[in-house]
């Protein structure tokens, strides 16, 4: 099995459009992600979360600064990476399992093992029985579950997340949650994961990074000690209530959030 | 994972599918033969069902002729503007200046009624089958045309991410992604194409040509021959329903994921 990749940027920037139109979208920023770190980001609407994960995987190029994913200048959009948005973004001609089998087909991998491997996600997922459904047959969570089967079932070594269970009800949620920490810990990729839920993002992670308004920078790295797996209810933890806490005081202290 | 068993009812659907619209069908012939008997109208106003009915199998074999020269042209037409209409739809999402520069010109072009070429064919290609399947070919190419253009422009930009990733070429997205996104969008506008073409064979064999169900309801015409005209109409109508059945049919072996209407 594949482990973790390191993502390390340095002073990456991102500026949209040409000249008569640029628009300053994120940074500078520096990310130092360790190897099997599971790193969330965190920040209001608009503040470059979303263009970070695409920096940081290749997938658009930086304005200024560098990014290195283990060790090697990233110069074109890594493959060795899964990526799930907030939306699906299931083929809704293909079945769960055509759709999770999309990767072995275009990246020509082998296909009993890969096979064999979407199985075991369905497994762990919780996807039992949904393998020939198309995804208009399946609930919200159980796409989203689809899509993550789909970002892990070629072994890459990072995970990208961008608000994934953002549309999901708070039961599905907090279930989904679980279950993508319960795989994490066995296969330890590096995870970036993108939110605007606090809960998610203390729940989740190791590190939290918490942004300012657009353009983005981080204004503060927040290290979450808490034991794993953590509990479907975080407020167990008299930790966590301070975590979250300290969360809310740094957005209100940035104007994110105004109540009178 | 099996497929649900079907209900009683779900196996049964079929017999009120074909029972019910054939019902409804004879109901109308019976009515229209009871009200023309009872009122006595004359054969060379409106024939009865029975009349033209009978015509139809007495000349049935003139008839199928005529039908077969006419879903020929239909064929010929309808798949020579499938085969031009969805490559040059690619072309043009794929190339942005040729959209911006070729949509009003599209846009003309598929407003304009295309029947009215059909005087200048005859002078190109005389009295002929070509003409019908050149009014065919245009009839359906702009429909299939823009509906192809939206479904290529369909897809999500954010899955080109997804397939990126995935390292996949530009060959490999069309062929894993944006063809089987755009087969929907395809197929709507092959439906459209065909419901028109049906109705420009017919225009187009009534002013040009020596073969085929319209030159055959005109030549009826020119005689006063009510029953044949009658009965060229019955067969159109069922050319019409085979070719709709063909693209309903071809829709669900095509696109096997299509959820049911009714869902
Ligand atoms: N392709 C783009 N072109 C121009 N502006 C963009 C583009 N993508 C994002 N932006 C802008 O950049 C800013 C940051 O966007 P994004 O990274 O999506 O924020 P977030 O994910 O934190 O909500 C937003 O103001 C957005 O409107
Ligand atoms: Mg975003």
């Amino acid at each position: 099995m594949t482990t973790g990749a390191s993502i390390v940027a340095r002073g990456i920037t991102k500026v949209y459009g040409n000249d008569s139109s640029a628009y300053h979208a994120l940074g500078p920023i520096d990310l130092d992600i360790k190897p099997g770190e599971f790193v969330s980001l965190i920040g209001p609407s608009g503040c470059g979360k979303s263009t970070t994960l695409l920096l940081a995987s290749g997938l658009e190029p930086v304005t200024q600064g560098s990014i290195e994913v283990d060790g090697k200048p990233l110069t074109k959009p890594i493959t060795e990476v899964g990526i799930v948005f907030q939306d699906h973004l299931l083929l809704d001609f293909r079945t769960a399992m055509k759709n999770v089998m999309l990767q072995q087909e275009i990246r020509g991998l082998d296909k009993s093992v890969i096979q064999a491997r979407a199985e075991s996600l369905f497994e762990r997922l919780n996807l039992k029985g949904a393998e020939n459904r198309y995804p208009w047959q399946l609930s919200g969570g159980m796409r989203q579950r689809v899509s993550i089967a789909r970002a892990l079932v070629h072994d890459p070594s990072m995970l990208l997340m961008d608000e994934p269970f953002g549309a999901l009800d708070a039961i599905s949620r907090t279930q989904i949650r679980h279950d993508l920490e319960m795989l994490w810990l066995d296969t330890r990729k590096t995870v970036l994961f993108i939110t605007h839920s606090i809960d998610e993002a203390v729940g989740l992670s190791d590190r939290v990074l918490v942004m300012s308004k657009g353009p983005g920078t981080i204004v503060e790295e927040i290290k979450i000690d808490l034991p794993r797996p953590r509990p479907a209810h975080l407020g167990e933890y008299p930790e966590f209530t301070k975590y979250a806490n300290r969360i809310y005081s740094i957005f209100e202290k940035l104007g994110v959030y105004k109540f009178k | 994972m099996t497929a649900p068993m079907k209900t009683f009812r779900q196996r049964t659907a079929w017999i009120a599918w074909i029972a019910y619209p054939t019902l409804a069908v004879a109901l109308c012939l019976g009515l229209w033969e009871a009200l023309v008997r009872i009122n006595d109208v004359p054969l060379y106003i409106l024939p009865k069902p029975s009349d033209f009915l009978a015509r139809l199998v007495v000349d049935r074999t003139t008839v199928l002729a005529q039908a077969l020269a006419t879903s020929v042209s239909i064929a010929l037409g309808f798949g020579m503007a499938v085969l031009v209409a969805v490559p040059l739809a690619l072309a043009i999402i794929s190339v942005g200046t040729l959209e911006r520069g070729l949509f009003p010109v599209i846009v003309f072009l598929n407003i304009m009624p295309k029947t009215v070429i059909g005087p200048i064919l005859i002078v190109w290609f005389g009295v002929s089958p070509a003409v019908a399947v050149f009014i065919v070919f245009l009839m359906c190419f702009f429909p299939i045309l823009v509906d192809s253009m939206s479904g290529f422009r369909a897809t999500d930009p954010r899955l080109r991410y997804i397939t990126r990733s995935m390292g996949a070429s530009a060959f490999q997205t069309f062929r894993y992604v944006r063809l089987p996104a755009a087969m929907g969008y395809i197929f709507a506008g092959m439906k459209i194409g065909i419901v028109k073409a049906v109705e420009g064979v017919i225009i187009a064999e009534f002013i040009g040509s020596s073969a085929g169900l319209g030159f055959m309801i005109m030549r009826a015409s020119s005689f006063m021959d009510m029953e044949l005209m009658f009965s060229g109409l019955i067969a159109t109508a069922l050319v019409a329903l085979v070719f709709n059945g063909a693209m309903l049919a071809a829709e669900k072996f095509l696109m096997p994921w299509n959820r049911p209407r009714h869902a």
